[in-house]
């Protein structure tokens, strides 16, 4: 009979389907719950629930995140060290902010071999600024929406386009104030933000979105929010 | 739901899709009519995110302005709540950050006066502590069990509102009322 | 407390937090209609068309304002795209492009004089800050490397023997990190090559 011919190769395709889904899925929670227990985490629902809110993101950075957790694991840095090098990531996650920014600058600060506090103190003023920016984005009437989703109004960019401006805004601002820079030099932090925005457009920022920011923002915007990482 | 149910949410819904054409074309009254119908998911929407009153107030107001400016980039077809409360939930987002730095005392926590005070108290206990433990839950959980336990919508719902997967909504609201439960629990160890 | 106990309580708390607070609501849509008074929700394209298949004879003379205005819009937008960058990551046409991988990675060339040395790599956001050796085959002092990168900005270092140099001559951007030099490439778009 025709429909049980076509029941019995429903089953393989499905099977195959489904492997082909998982083959392309993120690395499974339990994974980051095996490395989460060897790091050790006190408080290890409240940092595996972070995690899975960030899974959810499409930009949420995988195997980066995995490598930095591992390397904690791995390193000389006592428990409540790699905790600290973990708090602001956390609250990070849970705040919807895009980590991918933190957990690069946490990378480098491992292979550089730095004190604990100083990677800490660093992701701190970072995670700061990355809230902060995304404060000034929704001030100037810049929005997120999920992909795909109708724009609630016209400046409604989807997440993850938003986000990239969020991550490169802040991350230009977090680099200036390591670097010495003051605060109060707003001309020169506006110079900074359009250097790192057009040198982005066309490779991984949209033209618009930079257009959109650049209308829109102003030096003493930007005082503002280097003054709040650094108060 | 029953045929009569039916029926009647067919001819609300025909009626708000003439509601708003009518605002389209300027009739402030016709967006009046939307307002009263709305106010109170929308104002239960940003008490519920901001747990704080006069900004759920301020919001609501702002909500109900900013949507019908941008009416026209509403589509029809489209279910018009999800949109309201899109907007309202971006808000809201921007309001929370703000308060961020500029904090406000937070609701007070329930005190009511009454012939037995005691024992108002003690039948209000669990909501007093639900409502506590809500204050602290991190936003990004918060939102979600809003929008799922006093906004009544489905988790498809939610996701657009949020601009979040589906799945992740489940995960948060299941995750929320775990630590809800936790902090009930750290409280009143009953 | 059992978990349907939270659903029920979450549900009536919330209900009744509103039912107390909601006062501030009461002629809220009088409020709003009378702020809004004359306003009309903001215009869009669509509205355009609208008035350009105007009946009505007073409508005629608008429309045929409105169809010469609209044309030369639509020409000026043309001429304006034609010369434009397209919006998703490619690169604009009159460029030179260096040598670019069918996955859109470019392949970024890492070189380094480094005559006494023995081991050098290149550290950097685009290897998770572990290290890629650099080779020089021809013992000729000048250690190279030739890494595929998708467009974005990258900071790096080298390490020669172990110890990090963060000024690569080649760089497009200094940055100051964790006290030393990093250095920093733009990888496709702007004014990265």
């Amino acid at each position: 009979m025709r429909t049980a011919r076509h029941a019995r190769w429903i089953g393989p395709v499905v099977l195959l389907v489904t492997l082909g889904l998982s083959a392309v899925a993120e690395i499974p929670l339990a994974d980051y719950e095996a490395v989460l227990l060897a790091i050790p985490v006190s408080d290890l629902g409240r940092v595996l629930g972070a995690i899975e809110l960030g899974l959810g993101q499409p930009d949420f950075p995988a195997s980066e995140t995995m490598q930095y957790l591992d390397r904690l694991a791995a390193s000389r840095y006592s428990a409540p060290e790699r905790e600290a090098l973990l708090s602001d990531i956390v609250v990070a996650l849970e705040e919807g902010l895009p980590i991918e920014g933190l957990v690069t600058k946490g990378l480098e600060g491992l292979a550089r071999g730095v004190a604990a506090a100083g990677i800490q103190q660093s992701l701190h003023q970072r995670w700061v600024l990355l809230a902060e920016t995304r404060d000034l984005l929704y001030a100037k009437g810049i929005f997120s929406v999920a992909p795909g989703s109708p724009q609630s109004v016209d400046t409604a960019l989807p997440t993850p386009r938003f986000n990239l401006l969020v991550t490169h805004i802040s991350d230009t601002i977090a680099d200036y104030l390591e670097g010495g820079g003051s605060p109060f030099e707003g001309q020169t932090l506006m110079q900074e933000v359009r250097f790192r925005l057009t040198s982005l457009e066309g490779a991984i920022l949209n033209p618009a979105d930079v257009e959109l920011v650049l209308k829109r923002i102003e030096p003493a915007d930007l005082t503002r929010v280097a003054l709040s990482a650094v108060s | 739901m029953v045929p009569e149910e039916a029926a009647a949410t067919v001819y609300r819904v025909q009626d708000e899709v003439s509601l708003l054409r009518a605002s389209l074309e300027g009739e402030t009254e016709a967006w009046g009519e939307i307002i009263s119908r709305y106010k109170d998911a929308v104002f239960g929407l940003c008490l519920g995110f901001l747990r704080n009153r006069a900004d759920a107030e301020d919001l609501t107001h702002d909500a109900f302005i900013r949507a019908y400016v941008n009416l026209r980039r509403y589509n029809l077809e489209k279910r018009f709540s999800t949109w309201m409360f899109t907007i309202a939930a971006n808000l809201c987002r921007n309001r929370l950050r703000y308060r961020r730095n500029h904090p406000v005392a937070e609701l007070p926590a329930q005190i009511r006066g009454g012939t037995d005070p005691a024992k108002i108290v003690a039948a209000d206990d669990r909501h007093a502590a639900i409502r506590e433990a809500l204050n602290e839950l991190p936003y990004g959980y918060r939102a979600p069990l809003v929008l799922r336990y006093y906004n009544d919508l489905p988790y498809r719902e939610i996701a657009e509102i949020l601009a979040i997967p589906e799945g992740t909504v489940k995960t948060r609201i299941h995750r929320g009322k775990a630590m809800l439960k936790q902090r009930m629990e750290e409280r009143d160890p009953a | 407390m059992r978990p349907i106990d939270i659903d029920d309580v979450l549900r009536s708390a919330l209900r009744q937090e509103v039912a107390e607070t909601a006062a501030g609501l009461d002629g809220l849509e009088e409020r709003i209609v009378l702020e809004l008074g004359e306003r009309r929700p903001r215009l869009r394209v669509g509205d355009w068309m609208r008035q350009l298949i105007a009946p009505t004879r007073s409508g005629r003379i608008g429309q045929l304002s409105l169809v010469g205005a609209t044309a030369a819009v639509c020409l000026l937008i043309g001429f304006f795209a034609a010369t434009r960058f397209s919006l998703d990551g490619g690169s604009p046409a009159i460029r030179l492009e260096p040598s670019r991988n069918a996955d859109g990675t470019q392949e970024v060339l890492f070189v380094l004089p480094a005559l006494d040395a023995n081991e050098v790599a290149v550290v950097g956001s685009f290897n998770s800050w572990e290290p890629t050796t650099l080779s020089d085959d021809d013992n000729d002092g000048i250690w190279t490397a030739s890494i595929p990168l998708p467009p974005g900005r990258y900071e790096y270092a080298f390490v020669i023997d172990g110890r990090w140099w963060g000024q690569d001559p080649l760089a497009d951007e200094y940055v100051h990190s964790f006290g030393e030099y990093s250095s920093v490439r733009y990888i496709g778009g702007g004014d990265g090559a």
